[in-house]
């Protein structure tokens, strides 16, 4: 280092000083960055700093077949992915006008639960994480890792599956596949008492989350959040029941709540959602052997493929919130225009922005994972 | 692009049968206790979670996560590398102290994977940092990432991992490219050139044209500089 860098300047006097929170950073999740003005150990002003993870995803869709697309949309967001290549498949098959068969629709929100269930373990574990709780993190991970096996085995893939295409999904499930996620979802419930004893009734997380980067339910309207962050102060609103995709219509479930709107709020209704995503998850196992039927749509030839010309906007409801495309044909084998709307653009940069300040900084990691913000989505 | 000048490996053959000993000690330490920096490029840092906690284990290894540069051993490149995060990882690389190794995990490190038409990624990261292992794959699985990094301990071990210094012996070729990307007036906190000349590494690549450019363009505490809305005094005499 060269010494003349580190010479202490005379700065006029001030008490506010300024620090860069992330990139390289474990109190921040992936590669993010805040750029803080702190008084003392509490947060005056907070600048979103992103664009670490873009890749111009929106560019490379036009410049790639309608069905190469496939293999590129789950990267958009990496712990959840699942939403994504669904959430474009739907928009293709609007376009084109295609009918997915019964047993697809099934098989699809299969995989949407499960990935449901993966991506709240892994944020729960982390929002344990940053309060100190390491064990809760370790457990978390490892119980996705079961999900992951189970992706593992009926799409190839750990995480990133590839397993949805317009007009259906891309293979039959193997044999006995559904008695493995049903002993794994029996083993996940048996888990749930577990993880409430060492982290949702833990003083430690508690006291800590209670009343840590708080919105009201007014404040989520006007920024635009979406997903468990808005049904923890208050609203049920969720895409599965409100505007209802797939099979959802056809299942029970309930839209889990909470008043505050805090850390601690969020947190716990994705603990909440666990308990739902396996009863719907239990209502598919048990519908799908009488489900048959193909499970693709006849489609063109994929390489030589017009979409028809149109404009349609698809939204599914990701484990983050609110996921949706809006896709542009103009009668080419490519894309015109696909814009991503993702829940994590509004999460990260402009409510993480407002609930910083006035917090301490310790409590921003805190707030940042229980926002549930996915950097890679945020950047695209 | 430049090409890279090879340089022979300069073989240490110490003659005194004790520090022979010694070294070989030093590297067996050196490969069973790692510690791996935590900062995630990209998506591959997915797998880092299950690679290093209750399934797969890394610590079993002697691997354990390190929070800050200066005491990390290993730097993870996990996926692709966009323009801005590329700055972060050189500054990040050279203010991590020998020896250190890098890792480029995912296919992007390798040749730009998904992202190869893409305008805001860098394609190649072993033009801008050496790499001592690859471990390619969309996204490679965490026993893909364990037996990495055995790989990478035994090539410690043997004394074979030494990308850092041909960061030092060929500073001109990586920093020339970085010119290329970032602009003429790019530059580091850190000397590396007087660092390579206390490591004794100053080898034929070292100095160069590009390195003329750097000390053209040299502004000190332009990085560094407080960015706080008032103006920076001059010191009083």
């Amino acid at each position: 280092m060269r010494p003349e860098n580190y010479e202490a300047q005379r700065q006029p006097p001030s008490n506010e000083f300024e620090l860069n929170f992330g990139p390289n950073h474990p109190g921040i999740e992936g590669n993010y960055a805040l750029k803080l003005k702190l008084h003392g150990d509490q947060v005056v002003e907070a600048k979103a700093d992103g664009g670490y993870l873009h890749r111009g995803f929106e560019k490379l869709m036009e410049q790639r077949l309608w069905i190469q697309n496939i293999a590129l949309v789950p990267r958009i967001c990496v712990p959840d992915p699942s939403p994504m290549e669904l959430c474009y498949s739907m928009a293709v098959e609007q376009l084109c006008g295609l009918e997915v068969p019964e047993r697809a629709q099934w098989i699809r929100v299969m995989q949407l639960e499960l990935s449901r269930i993966a991506a709240h373990l892994f944020t729960f574990g982390g929002h344990a994480a940053t309060t100190g709780m390491y064990s809760t993190m370790y457990w978390g991970v490892a119980d996705r890792d079961l999900l992951l096996d189970l992706f593992e085995e009926f799409t190839g893939g750990r995480v990133y599956s590839i397993y949805n295409i317009p007009g259906g999904v891309r293979r039959e499930l193997p044999d006995g596949f559904l008695q493995r996620v049903s002993e794994t979802l029996d083993y996940l419930e048996s888990r749930l008492p577990d993880y409430d004893n060492l982290f949702f009734k833990n003083q430690v997380f508690v006291r800590r989350a209670k009343g840590v980067g708080v919105m009201s339910q007014e404040q989520a309207l006007a920024w635009g959040v979406t997903g468990p962050n808005l049904r923890a102060t208050g609203l049920a609103f969720d895409v599965r029941r409100d505007d209802p995709y797939l099979v959802y219509d056809q299942l029970e479930f309930e839209i889990p709540t909470e008043e505050s709107g805090d850390a601690w709020a969020r947190t716990l209704v994705r603990r909440l959602e666990l308990v739902q995503s396996i009863r719907i998850l239990r209502q598919v196992v048990e519908a799908l052997p009488d489900i048959r039927g193909p499970i693709r749509a006849p489609i063109p030839n994929p390489l030589a493929w017009n979409v028809p010309a149109g404009e349609v906007y698809t939204r599914v409801e990701s484990s983050k919130g609110e996921t949706c495309y809006f896709v542009v044909s103009n009668g080419g084998p490519k894309p015109y225009r696909v814009h991503v709307r993702g829940p994590s653009s509004m999460h990260a940069v402009q409510v993480l922005e407002k609930m910083s300040v006035g917090s301490r900084i310790e409590d921003i990691a805190q707030t940042m994972f229980s926002l549930d913000a996915c950097p890679p989505e945020v950047d695209r | 692009m430049s090409s890279i000048k090879q340089i022979p490996v300069i073989e240490e053959k110490r003659t005194n049968p004790l520090a022979r000993v010694f070294d070989e000690l030093v590297r067996f330490c050196r490969s069973r206790s790692l510690f791996l920096l935590h900062y995630c490029t990209g998506c591959g840092a997915i797998e880092l979670p299950p690679a290093m906690t209750s399934r797969f284990d890394m610590e079993r290894l002697g691997i354990q996560p390190m929070v800050s540069p200066r005491q990390a051993d290993i730097l993870l490149i996990t996926g692709y590398v966009s323009i801005k995060t590329l700055k972060r990882v050189i500054l990040t690389y050279e203010q991590m102290g020998s020896p250190k190794y890098v890792i480029g995990i995912c296919s992007c490190t390798v040749n730009g994977g998904m992202y190869w038409q893409s305008y805001a990624t860098a394609k190649k990261l072993d033009e801008y940092m050496p790499v001592d292992l690859y471990i390619a794959g969309c996204m490679p699985r965490p026993e893909a990432v364990i037996e990495g990094l055995q790989q990478l301990m035994q090539r410690i071990k043997t004394g074979e991992a030494k990308g850092w210094e041909d960061y030092y012996r060929n500073y001109d070729y990586y920093l020339g490219n970085q010119q290329k990307l970032f602009g003429n007036d790019w530059q580091t906190p850190t000397d590396v050139i007087t660092e390579a000349k206390h490591y004794d590494l100053l080898g034929e690549g070292t100095l160069g044209e590009h390195t003329a450019l750097l000390e053209q363009h040299q502004q000190p505490l332009e990085a560094l500089e407080m960015r706080l809305g008032h103006q920076v005094k001059e010191p009083a005499e």
